[in-house]
Formats: C-alpha cells, structure tokens, sequence
C-alpha cells in the first residue's frame, strides 16, 4: 500500500521558514517492488534533483561566507527538529472489522421473585356452556324470529289491505254498473216519454186544428148564407140596379130643368137689379135736387118720399106685373111658388132699402 | 440491516384476552353485513346516509342504499326521509350507470310507495316521471320494481292521475306487448287503476287489440287482470262502446276454469252490457246460460256482478223472457249473507218482473 503524504522542501532559510506544506513522492519500502516502478522512481528522482537545481539556480545566493567562517544551517524555530532527507515512515494500518449480527438481546427475565402458586381451571367450574349459551341463543333466535315476524306481518297487512280493496272495488263496481243501468233505464224511459209526449201533443194540436176547422167552416157558412141577398140588397141601394127611364130622367132631364129656371131666375134677379139701380139714382137725384133746396122741399120731401115710396111698391108692380106675363109661359106650380118666394125676397129688399133712405133722412 | 436499538413493549391487554366486549342492545349486532353502510343513532341515521348517498363513490353509495332499503320500511323513518330530501338524490340515483345502485334505489322507491306518507311525497317531488326514464332499463329487477311502484301509485286517485297528466299510459301499453310475464302483470294492474280515471288515452293508442290478445293468454293471471282493464274501459261511456267488440271473447271466459278470472269476466261484461248495443251482442252470444250458473254458485266470486249483468240483460225483452224462468234462483240469492248480494238479487227480481204496461 502507498502512502501518499504531501511535503515540499521549504527553502530553510536563516531569516524564514516558508509553509509546511509537504509534498514528495516517497517511495514506501516495499518488498514487492516491480522493476518498472524502480525505474520510475529513479527518474522521479531524477527530475526532482533537476527542478531543484533549477530553482536553486535561480533563486538568490546569499553571499559568500567571509573569511574563516562558515555558512551554517540553523534551526531559528522554536523547537528544534531533527531533518533529515529520510523521513521517519512509520506503517500505520487501520481496518474496520467485519460486521458482526448483533446478537439477539436475551430475555430479560426477571429475578423471581415471590412465591409460586399455581391453579386450574377444571371442565364445568367456570361455567356450562350449555346453559350459558341458552339466553345468547335466545335473543338471537328471537330476533330473527321477530323480524321475520314482522316481515311475515307486513306482507300480510298489505296482503289483507289488497283484499279489503278488491272487495270494495268490487262493490264499487257493481254499484256503479247499477249505477250506470239505472241512468241508461232513465234515459230509455225518459226518450220514451218524450216521444209519447210528443206524439200526443202533436194529436192534441191536430185534434185542435180539427176543431177549428169545423168551427170555422161552420161559421163561413153561416156568416155567407146571406150574403147574397144582402149583397144584392146593397146593390140595390147603392144604386147599381136602377130603372133607366128613371135614371134618364134623373141624370138629364132634371139638370136640364134645373139650368133652365136658373136662368129664368137670373134674368129675374138681374131685372130686379136694374130696376133696383134704376130707383137709386133716381132717389139719389132726387136728394141731390131736394137738398139744394132745403126748406121749400121739406114739405114736399115727405110727399116725395112716399111718392118714390108709392112709385117704388107700383113699379114694383109694374114690374111684378111686367113679370107675370114674361112667367105666364111657365106652367108648372114651382116657378110660381119661386115667383111667390122671389117677391118675398123683392120686399125684402126693398125693406132694407127703406131703411137706408130713412135713415139718410134722419141724418 | 441496521436494528433499532429500542423495542417498543408490547401492550397488555386489560381483562382476560380472547374474549368478545359483552353488550347487549336492542339493535342488531354491528357489522353484521358487510354489504351495509353502519347506521348512525337516532335521527342521525338518515341525514348521514344523505350524505353518503351523494358520494361519487359508487361502493359508498351501494352500502348507504342497501342500509336505507331496510331502514325504510318503517313509515316514521319514511317521513323523515322525504322532509329531508332524500327523495330527490333518489330521483338522481335512478340514473345512475351502475345497475346495483339502481336496483336499490328503485326497490327503496317501492317500499316507500307502500306507505301512504311515502306516495304524498313521491307525487310531490314528482318521481313518476323521473322513473319513467327506466322504461328501456336492460336489468329486468329494476323494471320490475319501476312498474310496482307504478302500480301502488296508480291505486289512489292522486297518483293515478299523475301517471295520466306523464302521458305514460300509450308507453305502458307498448310495454305490454314485450314485457316479461310478471311485470305484464304489474302493468296491467297499473292500467286498470289508471284506466278507471280516464281511458280516451287508451283508447287512441289502440288498447282493445292488445287487451283481445291478453284474454287469450296462457297465464290465468295475466287474463284475470287483463279483464279487470276491460273493466275499467267499461266503466267510462267511449269505453263501453269499445269494449262491445270483445263481449263474445269474455262470454267465452266466462267458463274460464280459474274462479279469478270469471270474476273479472264478469266485471267487465257488467259494465258493457249497460249499453243497449252491448246488450243485444251478449244475448247474441248467449251469456245468460254461464252467469246463471255463476250465480248458482254460493262461493263465486263473481256473484254479485253476474246478478247486476242479468239485470241488465233483463231490461232487453228476449232477456225478460229468459230469465222469467229463473227467478227461483234470484230468491235464494235473498238469503245470501252478503248485504250487496241481497239488494241485487231485489233489483233483479224486480227488473224481470217489470212489465211495460
């Protein structure tokens, strides 16, 4: 085994020692040194003597050592040491040992101490089993049995429940299939109904028009049994039957007859009119002339006055008379009774007139 | 290997070892199955399995499920579970991929139906139409348990009008033809109850066809309850006209062997001979002769609906006739203990006796 330990020769010098570091190969003495590595060493050798050399060279020389003295190599340390090119080698190993298993603790078993005392436990002392078990199996058997039970018991309430409603249903059913029976009787019954019903309103109805009918025909027939006398009656008396010689007579004889004394008449009342001028000019003369003389023609208006008076009821007349000859011609009583009336209506006329003149007087 | 260089000693046991801790509760031993999640006390029981409930865990979820199934078959513990709300992770649960979790869900679903507090609170929350999602579930169990729970809710008004307003009647219908044996079973009671409520829906989605077939089916319950749906078609006025196309098929049944389904056959005959038409097909079909004998038999079942049937056939003339001969048989139907029998049994003696003038 190598043992590498690092060493540089420091450069001892009187005044200073450089660093400890130590750095060398150093060949351990061994005994089965190869060849090969002899000849290694021996140039390692070789070459550290040449850097040394080398460095020694180059590095600074103290000077020479005057006269009668001589350069000495001192320790100047503080503890002195012995050097030397060889170094003190000493053979050092260090091996671990091989692990070992670690052997097991022992027991640890406690000093006895104490007395020994020892029991057992006999078949049948600490218990029976068999009665022992008895509650155990007990509650387990019971408790399946009660869940069982109850499980048995609930399908039955339910199974019963089923039961109880199939049998309600079913009465359900049957109530209302009467139900529904007794609504479609009804209604069979009631359409019946309503049929008859209508059938004998509508016997009722023509049984009613029937009735009317005859009443009517009855009354038609009575109500026309004279209608034709009294139609014909109406006729009659409206006219429509008529005689025609009579109607001749009526429709244009008379009128003929009628415009015919008109005329007459008119001529008569216009003679009437003239004569009735005629007087009032002459009175109106003669007031004028009795006027211009007042008192001379008092005495004389009196006697004048009855004078006209006179002269008027003679002209009068005169002009009735005039007029009988003109109405001589008429033969029939009317135009008589017309003249008769005509004069009435003459002195009528002749009143008033009498009275104007009178009062004309007066004022 | 290195070796610790200190032990720790081993602890002593208190007691004597081996032996098990002796308490005795009232409850079940814990642990006791290991497929079941562990109950907490009291009233913490089921806001914890809530909890596990909502877990992602599906192995959670599964033993909360199977714990929840037992727990629920008591009615408070039902209540309590609907206040809380379980009903709604249920509802969610219903979709889950895994056909344990929904195998449970839907069985704790019908065990809650059977309580009436369970059904308020599923038609509340409205699960009808969350499990009709199941319809087309390819595990058989969780469609069986689907349709019980239909058919428990379609027994009471509210419910059954809840599975009509969900439209599911044409989907049950469909169902009939391909559906296992049992669950045919289970939906043709759910028809029949929803039907009683209303049937036009049935009726478009051509139900007497299908029903036809059932009646000639080879299991005696499937036709004892396919009859009971005919019934329940009767029992509406568009129903008894419908149901008039298969009056021979029931008269046939009518000779049915099994007691169940003469009593159905009966019903449903009852109900469609109300209509004149009805009538005349079943007097066509000679009904009279097998519902006398029905009534003949002190035990039938189906007593009372063939003596309310023949009084209806009694109010056609040829059927007065008939049963003018028979009216012994009404007087002993009298005595029957049955107070229903006994006023029927009155009407029809009155009804055949009735003259028209």
């Amino acid at each position: 085994m190598f043992i590498y330990q690092q060493r540089e020769i420091s450069n001892i010098s009187k005044y200073k020692l450089y660093g400890n570091v130590f750095f060398t190969f150093i060949p351990v003495q061994s005994t089965q040194l190869d060849l090969f590595e002899i000849q290694r060493q021996r140039e390692a050798r070789r070459r550290a003597l040449a850097r040394k050399r080398a460095k020694e060279q180059m590095q600074l020389r103290t000077p020479e050592p005057v006269e009668g003295r001589e350069h000495v190599h001192v320790q100047t340390e503080l503890y002195l040491e012995e050097i030397s090119d060889r170094i003190i080698e000493v053979d050092m190993e260090c091996q671990t040992d091989a692990f070992l298993d670690r052997p097991p603790t022992p027991f640890f078993i406690p000093a006895k101490t104490g007395r020994d005392v020892a029991t057992q436990i006999e078949e049948g002392e600490l218990f029976d089993f068999d009665v022992e078990v008895e509650p155990i199996l007990e509650v387990l058997v019971g408790k399946t049995m009660e869940q069982a039970l109850l499980e048995v018991m609930e399908e039955e309430e339910l199974a019963q429940l089923w039961a109880h409603q199939r049998a309600y249903a079913e009465l359900r059913n049957a109530e209302l299939a009467e139900v529904q029976r007794l609504e479609e009787q009804d209604r069979r019954y009631r359409e019946e109904k309503e049929r008859r019903k209508l059938q004998h309103m509508q016997m009722l109805q023509k049984q009613k028009e029937t009735t009317e009918k005859i009443a009517a025909w009855a009354f038609a027939k009575r109500y026309l049994t004279d209608l034709i006398p009294s139609v014909f009656n109406n006729l009659r008396e409206s006219g429509f039957f008529y005689d025609p010689i009579e109607r001749d007579i009526e429709t244009e004889f008379l009128p003929w007859l009628m415009t015919e004394v008109e005329e007459t008449l008119e001529k008569k009342v216009l003679g009437r009119m003239m004569l009735d001028s005629l007087i009032r000019t002459v009175v109106e003369k003669r007031l004028d002339a009795f006027s211009q003389e007042p008192l001379s023609g008092q005495t004389e208006a009196p006697t004048e006055e009855p004078g006209p008076i006179d002269a008027a009821p003679q002209e009068a007349d005169e002009t009735e008379a005039a007029d009988l000859p003109v109405t001589a011609s008429e033969e029939s009583d009317q135009p008589v009774a017309e003249e008769q009336l005509s004069r009435r209506i003459s002195f009528q006329l002749e009143e008033p007139d009498r009275a104007e003149t009178e009062d004309l007087e007066t004022e | 290997k290195s070796r610790l260089l200190w032990q720790p000693e081993r602890e002593s046991f208190p007691g004597k070892p081996g032996m098990a801790s002796t308490r005795i509760s009232a409850q079940l031993p814990p642990d006791i199955d290991p497929t079941k999640a562990p109950i907490a006390f009291g009233r913490r029981a089921l806001p914890k399995l809530n909890e596990e409930i909502q877990s992602p865990e599906p192995l959670t979820q599964q033993h909360a499920l199977m714990a929840l199934c037992d727990l629920v078959h008591d009615p408070e513990k039902v209540y309590q579970a609907i206040q809380i709300g379980f009903v709604e992770n249920l509802k969610t649960l219903l979709l889950h991929h895994d056909s344990t979790v929904r195998q449970k869900t839907t069985e704790i679903l019908c065990i809650m139906a059977m309580h009436n507090v369970g059904r308020q609170g599923l038609i509340q929350k409205g699960v009808i139409s969350a499990l009709a999602e199941l319809f087309d579930d390819p595990v058989d169990i969780c469609r069986k348990n689907m349709h019980q729970v239909f058919e428990m809710m379609a027994k009471f008004p509210e419910g059954a009008a809840d599975i009509l307003h969900a439209g599911l009647i044409p989907l049950l219908m469909f169902k009939l033809k391909s559906e296992l044996d049992e669950i045919q079973e289970l939906i043709l009671d759910t028809l029949s109850n929803c039907l009683r409520v209303e049937a036009s829906e049935a009726l478009s989605s051509g139900a007497i066809t299908i029903l036809k077939q059932k009646l000639t089916h080879s299991s005696v319950t499937i036709r004892s309850k396919a009859a009971r749906v005919l019934l329940a078609i009767g029992t509406h006025p568009e129903g008894k006209v419908v149901v008039g196309e298969v009056i021979p098929v029931l008269v046939s049944l009518l000779e049915d062997t099994d007691p169940e389904v003469q009593a159905s056959a009966t019903g449903a005959l009852m109900f469609a001979t109300v209509k004149p038409q009805g009538r005349f097909s079943a007097l066509g079909a000679e009904a009279i002769p097998p519902l006398l004998k029905l009534v003949a038999g002190e035990t039938s079942k189906a007593r009372l609906s063939a003596i309310k049937t023949l009084t209806m056939l009694a109010e056609l003339p040829e059927g007065r006739r008939k049963l003018l001969d028979h009216t012994d048989m009404f007087q002993q139907c009298l005595n029957d203990p049955c107070e229903a029998v006994k006023r029927a049994a009155e009407i029809a003696i009155c009804v055949i006796k009735w003259k028209p003038y």
